[in-house]
């Protein structure tokens, strides 16, 4: 709750009314008790289903599959919450103890063991995010290139076909809901607070649990290699999926706490924007970030609850014998991928909006120039928001569907290129005649429009019924994702992170290895993914793991570069180690930025403001002399008149 | 490894977040959370028009009779309900404790009853989850209502075990209202699954 909003106590926190009980340590909130209390949710979700099973006579009584999915896959994730202590608050809410809404005791990071504790700081929250997800898009990177390994020579060569559907599903399941969608979120919860003039996020402790969540999902579609079945794609079509080994049913469950995670920070995110911004900001007056975070969150709190429903659909097929796509008993069969898509199809929105966002401020701020058209960068992503709901069969052009639902979604699809279109040649615009700064964040930005505009013009191509049809399920789709969510996604969370990276650790990253990290990726990505154009065209089939000797060639160049593309994140990952351990001091504001976060120290003090600050104008007055966007309460002395831009 | 607390003093609270709306962030949260439930009930009756109206199976099927009276008067119970924690509301916005226990206590007994008298239904309806895609569906869709009234008893329970210790007043009376629309919601979504599913 908005427990933050009322707090206003200056005093020490620790003398409140009630000492914070000592609790033995075998009850005290923390990894132990999240162990053990794993394992005792487990035996009780095992209870409930033997007991219920016996009472309802069924044979046998002790049934595995259904005892791993309530026991392991519902009850256990539970415990271990409760264990670490993310439901602490609320289960004395709801036993009628009184509570201290102004406790701040979890807040803020004192030293790296607090990133490994319930906290309810949406900065540290912010960088256990991005920690995390940063080591599921590297194991997820691992399975990428073991598929590539597989598909070197044209024959089967290291794994069984089943184990290379599940590489590939394992693989895109994991970069979608555990990398590039929490990502974006994690940037966001670092950043958006204070953009906003926000002491802390609407519902810290929501904010926390929604973090929680995401080490539960990842670890459920890891795991699921030692119960075969999650082969079905990263899309899990049913009834192919019911049909899998039991296994399926892992990412099903994984799924759903992605997605309660999703929606979670999504509400958040918009009870923040709406109820907490700084006095003076205005809609108009927020940043691209922000106003990309809204609509994303928007299009989360909507669409989300359709995936959940498709996946719980599909665990009724299987586990309750229900017939929601069984064709045979009055099933409706193409409903899974409606339903799917409805979700889907918003979901790349969900994994690019918040990535303009985060290109806007770069670009803006290394132009040293105002975002061009800035009421119509937040208009189309509005226009982006609503098309997106209208466009979700254009994945389904040959899959039997209604033949009188391809034209209306072929021209909805290719309307969306409208908005898309007028942002790219806004940030174009803002480019033009700027002052550029090619630092990291600006290369990553510049990178990103290139390979999208390549990846859009594909997609435009895709959106074509004939187009579509020729070269369904073939490598050009393979091209074409990649090109937007590699390309795209991942070339501007590259640029949050490295923009960031001074406020979030107070400490500068090597520019030297930054730009070789952009380089390197830049041209391996596209000695991978390019090619793949190529061979689609001609009709080679994805998610098979062998292929005609005549792709042999181009396949074994595109796993040889995809090699040299995983290097490449090693110097990431070597350069964010070491800066942020021993990197020099970062000052405040090392890009000149005018938003407010970079008015704060680097890191943030642990509360952002000692006062809210005051918004006096546009965020992106570069080069317009005199211009502020927010003053904080020390400035006020020296305050300088704002200025009202045309 | 620099952390946020070096450059903080910690025996400093947060300031006064600014207020940039009317609505109450609570009362928002809810309301948006509703609308993702929506969503997610929109998923469901999507399986339900692509199996009644798509596919087009007799409805209900064949040799079935829904007992359309008897989950009729369990609407009526559960409508009731929400008149009750409404009366909650009002009596505690008045600093009336008794009327808010009393109100909380009736809703939480008539949602009960409604749930006992939705399982009675489905030990004596006479078909299972597994016959036919009409029997998927009656159960898809008032299971997942069911599952949205046990929920909403919860949060009324949690409201009740306070307003029994003591808390709630005229001023700080979110914890009741909050619950309150959650159930509101519970209780509108039940008539367009009754109609839906027992009358059309």
């Amino acid at each position: 709750m908005s427990e933050t909003t009322t707090a206003h106590s200056h005093a020490p926190q620790h003398s409140s009314d009630e000492p914070p009980r000592r609790r033995h340590w075998l009850l005290a909130a923390g990894w132990l008790r999240s162990f053990w209390m794993t394992g005792f949710f487990f035996l009780l979700g095992m209870g409930i289903v033997v007991g219920l099973r016996a009472l309802g006579g069924y044979d046998p009584a002790l049934d595995w599959e259904v005892v791993i999915v309530v026991g392991a896959l519902t009850m256990a994730p539970l415990g271990f919450l409760s264990g670490i202590g993310a439901f602490d608050y609320w289960v004395s809410y709801a036993i009628g103890r009184p509570t201290r809404p102004e406790d701040h005791s979890s807040h803020g990071a004192y030293s790296w063991k607090d990133y490994f504790k319930v906290n309810t700081d949406h900065k540290v929250i912010g960088i256990q995010y991005v920690t995390t997800t940063i080591f599921f898009f590297l194991a997820g990177g691992l399975l990428a290139l073991l598929v590539r390994a597989e598909l070197a020579r044209p024959e089967t060569n290291y794994v069984d076909t089943q184990t290379y559907n599940e590489l590939f599903s394992v693989h895109a399941s994991l970069m979608i809901f555990l990398f590039i969608i929490p990502a974006f979120a994690g940037l966001a919860n670092f950043v958006v607070p204070l953009m906003l003039g926000a002491p802390d996020m609407a519902f810290p402790r929501l904010n926390a649990l929604s973090y929680w969540l995401l080490p539960i999902a990842g670890t459920m579609l890891l795991a699921s290699f030692f119960f075969p079945g999650v082969g079905a794609g990263w899309t899990n079509y049913a009834p192919l999926a019911v049909d899998q080994p039991f296994g399926n049913v892992f990412f099903s469950m994984a799924v759903q706490w992605a997605g309660a995670s999703s929606i979670m920070t999504a509400l958040n995110f918009l009870v923040t924007i709406i109820t907490m911004r700084a006095p003076g900001m205005t809609f108009w007056r927020m940043p691209l970030l922000v106003w990309a975070n809204f609509t994303t969150s928007l299009l989360v709190v909507i669409a989300t609850p359709f995936i959940a429903a498709s996946q719980f659909l599909v665990l009724f097929d299987r586990m309750m014998h229900t017939n929601f796509f069984d064709p045979g008993d009055g099933g409706y069969v193409l409903g899974y991928q409606h339903i799917f898509w409805f979700y889907s199809h918003p979901a790349v929105y969900i994994m690019m909006l918040p990535g303009f966002g985060i290109v806007s401020e770069v670009i803006s701020t290394f132009s040293r120039k105002p975002i061009f058209g800035y009421r119509l960068m937040a208009l189309s992503l509005m226009a982006i928001l609503v098309l997106g709901f209208s466009v979700w069969a254009h994945h389904m052009f040959v899959s039997g569907m209604a033949g009188y639902l391809r034209v209306p979604m072929m021209v909805t699809t290719l309307l969306i290129a409208i908005p898309t279109g007028i942002k790219v040649f806004s940030w174009l615009a803002t480019l033009w005649e700027g002052k550029l700064h090619f630092s990291a964040p600006m290369l990553w930005a510049l990178g990103f429009v290139t390979m999208f505009v390549i990846g859009g013009l594909s997609g435009v191509m895709l959106g074509a019924v004939p187009i579509d049809i020729h070269v369904s399920d073939t490598y050009f789709i393979v091209a074409h994702i990649h090109y937007v969510l590699l390309g795209g996604s991942l070339f501007t969370i590259f640029a949050g992170i490295y923009y960031w990276f001074p406020k979030m650790t107070g400490r500068m990253y090597d520019e030297r290895l930054a730009k070789l990290h952009f380089w390197l990726t830049l041209v391996a990505f596209n000695a991978t993914f390019f090619p793949m154009h190529l061979i689609g065209i001609q009709g080679m089939p994805r998610r098979v793991a062998t292929y005609e000797p005549q792709f042999g060639d181009w396949n074994l160049f595109i796993s040889l570069s995809s090699f040299v593309l995983g290097a490449s994140f090693m110097i990431f990952v070597y350069n964010m180690i070491v800066s942020w351990k021993s990197g020099p001091p970062a000052p405040g504001n090392p890009w000149r930025g005018m938003t407010i976060e970079w008015l704060v120290s680097s890191p943030p003090p642990v509360f952002n403001f000692d006062e809210v600050p005051q918004v006096v104008g546009s965020p992106y007055e570069y080069g317009v002399k005199g211009a502020r966007h927010a003053i904080l309460n020390g400035d006020r002395a020296t305050d300088v008149e704002p200025v009202r831009t045309p | 490894m620099a952390t946020h607390a070096e450059a903080a003093d910690h025996h400093h609270g947060p300031p006064i977040a600014n207020q940039s709306s009317r609505v109450d962030s609570r009362v928002l949260g809810m309301l948006l959370f509703i609308a993702s439930e929506v969503m997610l009930f929109g998923a469901f009756f999507t399986a339900y028009f692509f199996v009644r109206v798509v596919n087009g199976i007799a409805w209900p099927s064949e040799g079935i009779e829904l007992p359309v009276f008897v989950a009729g008067v369990n609407t009526a119970i559960l409508v009731t309900s929400s008149f009750t924690v409404h009366w909650a509301l009002q009596s505690i916005k008045r600093d009336n404790r008794a009327g808010m226990q009393a109100g909380l206590v009736l809703t939480l007994a008539l949602g009960f009853v409604f749930l006992l008298t939705q399982a009675r239904e489905y030990s004596r309806v006479g078909f299972a989850p597994s016959d036919g895609a009409f029997g998927t569906i009656f159960y898809g869709l008032t299971g997942l209502h069911g599952a949205h009234v046990f929920v909403g008893l919860m949060l009324l329970t949690f409201a009740t075990i306070r307003a029994f210790r003591g808390h709630y007043s005229a001023a700080h009376h979110h914890g009741v209202e909050i619950p309150g629309i959650y159930w509101h919601f519970v209780d509108v979504m039940w008539i367009v699954v009754y109609t839906t599913i027992y009358i059309l």
